[in-house]
């Protein structure tokens, strides 16, 4: 079947014979976006988080069926080298990544967060950041979340992210 | 004593289909077992079998008292600590919908069905004895405003609550186990029971 | 600077080879001598106390770096970058000697066909330490090679020249790195410049950012999983959910017919299947039914049997004085007996490799921490020369020594092979979970004899594990006779308070019907957890301060100074007290690993039986320390794994096979677990970089059930640790 899909600001039709192939397939090998990860393909440990309209999804367990006329963000889209999402800028001054596989995903659950909840407590990050990374950067990543929280409201934000 | 003969009868074989049922990866159907109605010396056919329906895990499960979803046939918290948030949906940007989408997920096991979310605090059912668990029901101001109408249209229509026959398959790829009673014997069981006037028996 | 000539072997001027005109070769030759002492605890002490010895390639031409025509240096590294920061760290160091920027750096994986492949593997906190002398002596070399290329270009004396971020200027001229190296096709190649002082260097020892760290930021495609070739498939191989089981025969009919199938591939050790895609390779793969065989249907209570101290073989790996003959009463010796679990990688990323056969030529992009190991392992299953085999290591998604072992390179090749293209094939999250290469449960007796005064008489170490370096492909047969007890297994297991005039260490080795391997810091977690624990009780008992009673057993060489020091640092900074809080206790512990001494405070509080770790002040001396940020940072994770792998995970095993097989089922660390204060003192009481990612997992087991003890009383003797329900604190 044919499918019309939005990454990234970009269109896309695709050509699928199982419409319930999750998205992250989709994204990483039709459309070769390698940033969303696959960690354990039962939406557990969050490395494949995308935005949908907006809001963290889980994309090992999403229909591909689901996201046709729908916005899809990725960390490819969410922010470049030129100019990076706040979350990004945030990772990069607090030195977030060790290995790196799953931060992908802890940036999309924190980009997501912070269009819901501009100054998360940390009692909202431990809710709502779920991920699991096995490096166990977390000391650096709440502070980056709420370095995050402050560069956006202070900074206008940048026009090409978030769909 | 025919009667009796044709109720274990059909104990036995509902026993095995429940058995032949975890090992089959084939759509389950209760045809086979078939309480005579009319016949029956349960005074309160209707109500045990709607309750042994609610009470199964498919549905207490979404029905807790403190706001933490349970999962499995055992019914364990939530992983991750998850829970119901504010509006039973889930937490600002953790919500249900982040993993659970209108229709289950053969290839991740998770489960799915349309406004997938916790019942109100007010619908808590967890720990409520089965006669409770019909007051809460019936009483308008625990269950969203709801007539006797409207609780029949949702119990037999609503596709959260009938996602309980097709719950799919967990992480493993096993298939979850559905509640005890058929869903087209749920809901004739339902709609005589309202018919009926919604009588609790006394426990 | 006795410890600097250990790992000091000059790159001889004869090894020194240049190819291209780009790339240099610098050769370290220093083996395994490791596994030469056939005195088993001389080789065992000298394990433990040795500076790492780097044993990359030794007889051909390898690429260490290239100078691009944007004057760039590419510096090809040995060793793989899984999170650790190594790549930042060497590149820092080649900045140092090369006199380039840290902008002008590159560094990509040395890939097996090209580039020099570490014969030993990444792994053991190595890859600083090892690399420290080499890489500084070759970047040094090659910038005296270079500058004297741009003497003779710019016709003045080397000796007139200065360089600023890869430019040369002399006799009012000037050229870059890559104007000077281009065209020039014989090298003269000088002996080895003396290295810069400590003090003169601009970016080691500074907290430099992390060189990949925008590539993991962005997403760029990097990792194994990432990685695509033209016209690539997608493979599956069944793995089976039981222990031990065997692979038969496979009814692969249904399979055949499955959509998006090229080709299903029945080999005589397994079966696979190459499709279009993903999903479609691994739905094919769920239909072909499997014919495995099992001799036992192991249990939970079966392994923890197997693993008991005295079920075992014995081996004394360490002796002072006459602990035998000072314990033989037992109405005088205290005994503890102490338990961990078995515990799964979990690494993020999946295994896998995307293999290419074309003839006689492989290619095979995998994270792998042992890339000539996986080359040699495809050639011969292939029956091909090593030569033809380029293993191109990828960045890891996680390592902690679970690519230590890389048999799915060999199936994806095989794979491959069968279908004339490239085939990219992983494991499902579950087949990670059930073939993963286990930290192996412990067990583990304390018995130690109090004098009057209330120090130690005598104190005895008995651990007894399933094997770590035992049966894994990277450490030679001939260590088993030679060694007995398992060098993994007794990490950390050796007694580090040498003014005890009796004391001892013992390992059990335990053969467990699944793989048992190296995991970060290998027993030095659990058996740290042991000792530790005791020593707290031995504290308790005499009424000692917990720190205090340490420091009296430390002896006073070199060592024992750098150990007391930790301690010292960490009790000023945490403010160390054996009082409760506001509802927090306090523990300490303290551990030797591989030279590195880590002494660690956390603070503690338990509600509703669930124990919350809020702050921990980790001082640690790792000697030189060439990035302090990143080895704050892998503390910081270091930390947060241990009380991921202290308070949560563990694997079962039931009805034969391991469970659980995901995450959240499998409980690890998350954010909400995390302590929201970590604090790290870092000492430096060597001149040369020592071991780094792992020491910092050696405390935290025991800090924390210490810290326990000081809130109920209770001594918690089993990983993961478990409060009842019912204690209030």
């Amino acid at each position: 079947m044919t499918l019309a899909l939005t990454v990234n600001s970009t269109s896309h039709t695709i050509e699928i014979a199982d419409e319930n192939t999750p998205l992250l397939w989709v994204i990483r090998d039709m459309l070769e976006l390698k940033g969303t990860k696959f960690g354990c393909g039962k939406a557990a440990c969050g490395a494949c988080t995308v935005h949908v309209d907006g809001e963290a999804v889980r994309s090992c367990s999403y229909a591909v069926k689901f996201a046709e006329g729908k916005q899809i963000t990725t960390i490819e889209g969410l922010g470049d080298e030129k100019n990076p999402h706040p979350v990004q800028q945030a990772w990069i001054e607090e030195v977030v990544p060790q290995c790196g596989y799953c931060q992908p995903g802890f940036m999309m659950a924190t980009a997501a967060l912070l269009e819901k909840v501009s100054s998360p407590t940390d009692d909202d990050i431990d809710k709502n950041i779920i991920n699991v990374c096995r490096c166990a950067t977390y000391y650096r990543m709440r502070k980056a979340i709420h370095r995050a929280a402050a560069l956006m409201s202070s900074l206008p934000l940048p026009e090409s992210q978030n769909t | 004593m025919n009667v009796k003969i044709a109720l274990i009868f059909s104990l036995l074989l509902f026993a095995g289909l429940i058995v032949g049922f975890t090992d089959s990866v084939a759509t389950s159907e209760y045809t086979a077992v078939v309480y005579n109605q009319s016949d029956s010396p349960l005074p309160n056919r209707n109500f045990d079998k709607m309750m042994d329906v609610l009470t199964h895990q498919r549905c207490m499960n979404c029905h807790p008292n403190d706001n933490i979803p349970k999962q499995g046939d055992e019914s364990h918290p939530h992983n991750f600590g998850v829970a119901g948030g504010e509006n039973d949906h889930g937490f600002q940007a953790i919500k249900c919908t982040t993993c659970h989408q209108p229709e289950n997920n053969a290839y991740s096991g998770v489960p799915g069905a349309p406004h997938w979310g916790l019942a109100p605090a007010s619908m808590a059912w967890e720990g409520l004895s089965r006669a409770e668990i019909a007051e809460s029901m019936l009483n308008m101001k625990t269950n969203g405003g709801k007539d006797h109408k409207a609780l029949v249209k949702h119990m037999t229509e609503d596709e959260l609550v009938l996602w309980a026959w097709q719950p799919g398959v967990d992480a493993s790829g096993k298939l979850r186990e559905v509640p005890p009673v058929s869903e087209a014997e749920f809901k004739t069981a339902v709609k005589q029971w309202f018919a009926n006037g919604a009588v609790i028996p006394s426990e | 600077m006795n410890q600097d000539k250990k790992n000091t072997k000059k790159v001889s001027r004869r090894s020194f080879l240049v190819r291209g005109g780009l790339g240099t070769a610098g050769v370290l030759a220093l083996g395994t001598y490791l596994f030469r002492n056939p005195i088993r605890r001389v080789v065992a002490g000298a394990i433990n106390t040795a500076d790492a010895p780097f044993s990359g390639n030794t007889d051909t031409p390898i690429v260490w770096f290239e100078v691009t025509t944007d004057n760039y240096i590419v510096l090809h590294s040995p060793k793989v970058e899984m999170g650790q920061g190594t790549f930042t760290g060497l590149a820092q160091m080649a900045a140092d000697e090369l006199e380039v920027s840290m902008t002008q750096m590159r560094v990509v994986h040395a890939n097996s066909a090209s580039g020099n492949v570490d014969g030993f593997a990444t792994g053991g906190s190595t890859s600083i330490s090892s690399l420290w002398m080499p890489l500084r002596e070759l970047a040094a070399t090659m910038r005296e090679m270079i500058s004297s290329e741009a003497a003779k270009k710019l016709n003045v004396n080397t000796s007139d020249l200065s360089i600023t971020d890869g430019v040369i200027t002399g006799g009012g001229k000037s050229m870059t790195y890559a104007e000077a190296v281009m065209g020039v096709k014989d090298w003269k190649v000088p002996d080895t410049p003396k290295l810069k002082s400590l003090s003169d260097y601009k970016f080691i020892g500074k907290p430099i950012a992390r060189v990949d760290l925008n590539d993991k930021v962005f997403g760029a495609p990097i990792f194994g999983m990432d990685a695509t070739l033209p016209d690539m498939l997608y493979g599956a191989v069944a793995r089976p959910s039981l222990i031990g089981a065997k692979y038969i025969d496979a009814n692969t009919s249904k399979a055949e017919n499955m959509p998006g199938v090229v080709k299903i591939i029945k080999e005589k050790d397994f079966v696979g299947v190459v499709a279009n895609s993903y999903i479609e390779a691994h739905n094919a793969k769920d239909a072909i039914e499997v014919e495995w065989e099992t001799d036992k249907n192991w249990s939970t209570a079966d392994i923890r049997a197997m693993v008991e101290v005295g079920k075992g073989k014995a081996y004394v790996i360490q002796k002072e004085g006459h602990p035998d003959e000072s314990l033989e009463d037992p109405t005088e010796t205290i005994i503890s007996e102490y338990w961990s679990p078995i515990g799964a990688h979990a690494q993020l990323e999946p295994n896998g490799a995307l293999a290419s056969v074309e003839g006689e030529r492989v290619t095979v992009m995998i994270s792998t921490q042992v890339v000539g190991l996986t080359r040699d392992e495809i050639a011969k299953r292939l029956d091909l020369d090593k030569n033809e085999v380029n293993v191109v290591p990828t960045f890891l998604g996680g390592g902690f020594g679970r690519r230590l072992h890389t048999p799915n390179a060999v199936q994806a090749a095989v794979l491959s092979k069968a279908v004339g293209k490239p085939v990219k094939c992983f494991f499902t999250r579950k087949e990670e979970f059930q073939n993963d290469t286990f930290r192996p449960p412990t067990h583990h007796v304390l018995k130690a004899k109090l004098k009057i005064d209330g120090t130690i008489e005598a104190l005895e170490h008995n651990v007894s594990s399933g094997d770590v370096a035992f049966g894994s492909p990277i450490v030679p047969r001939i260590a088993e006779p030679v060694l007995g007890a398992d060098l993994g297994a007794w990490r950390g297991g050796m007694i580090q308070y040498g003014a005890i005039a009796n004391y001892q260490a013992i390992s059990w080795r335990v053969k467990l019907p699944f793989a048992t391997s190296w995991w970060r810091s290998l027993g030095l977690l659990a058996n740290t957890f042991a000792i530790e624990s005791f020593m707290d009780e031995l504290a308790v008992k005499t009424n000692r301060n917990p720190a205090e009673f340490r420091l009296a057993h430390i002896q006073d060489d070199g060592r024992g100074k750098r150990l007391k020091s930790v301690i010292e640092a960490v009790v000023e900074k945490s403010g160390y007290s054996d009082e409760v809080i506001n509802g927090k206790a306090m523990g300490f512990a303290v551990s030797t690993d591989t030279n590195t001494p880590c002494a660690q405070v956390v603070e503690v509080s338990i509600h509703e039986a669930e124990i919350k770790v809020h702050k921990v002040t980790c001082a640690m001396d790792p000697g030189l320390v060439v990035n302090p940020d990143q080895v704050r940072a892998q503390c910081e994770g270091a930390i947060i794994m241990g009380i991921s792998a202290v308070l949560y995970e563990k694997m079962e095993v039931v009805d034969g096979a391991l469970t659980p097989t995901i995450y959240g089922p499998y409980q690890m660390a998350l954010m909400k677990h995390a302590p929201k204060e970590i604090d790290v003192v870092l000492l430096q009481g060597a001149e040369v970089p020592g071991a780094v990612g792992e020491p910092p997992l050696g405390p935290i087991g025991a800090a924390i059930a210490n810290a326990v003890f000081r809130l109920t009383g209770k001594r918690l003797r089993e990983m993961p640790l478990n409060l009842d329900k019912n204690i209030v604190s």
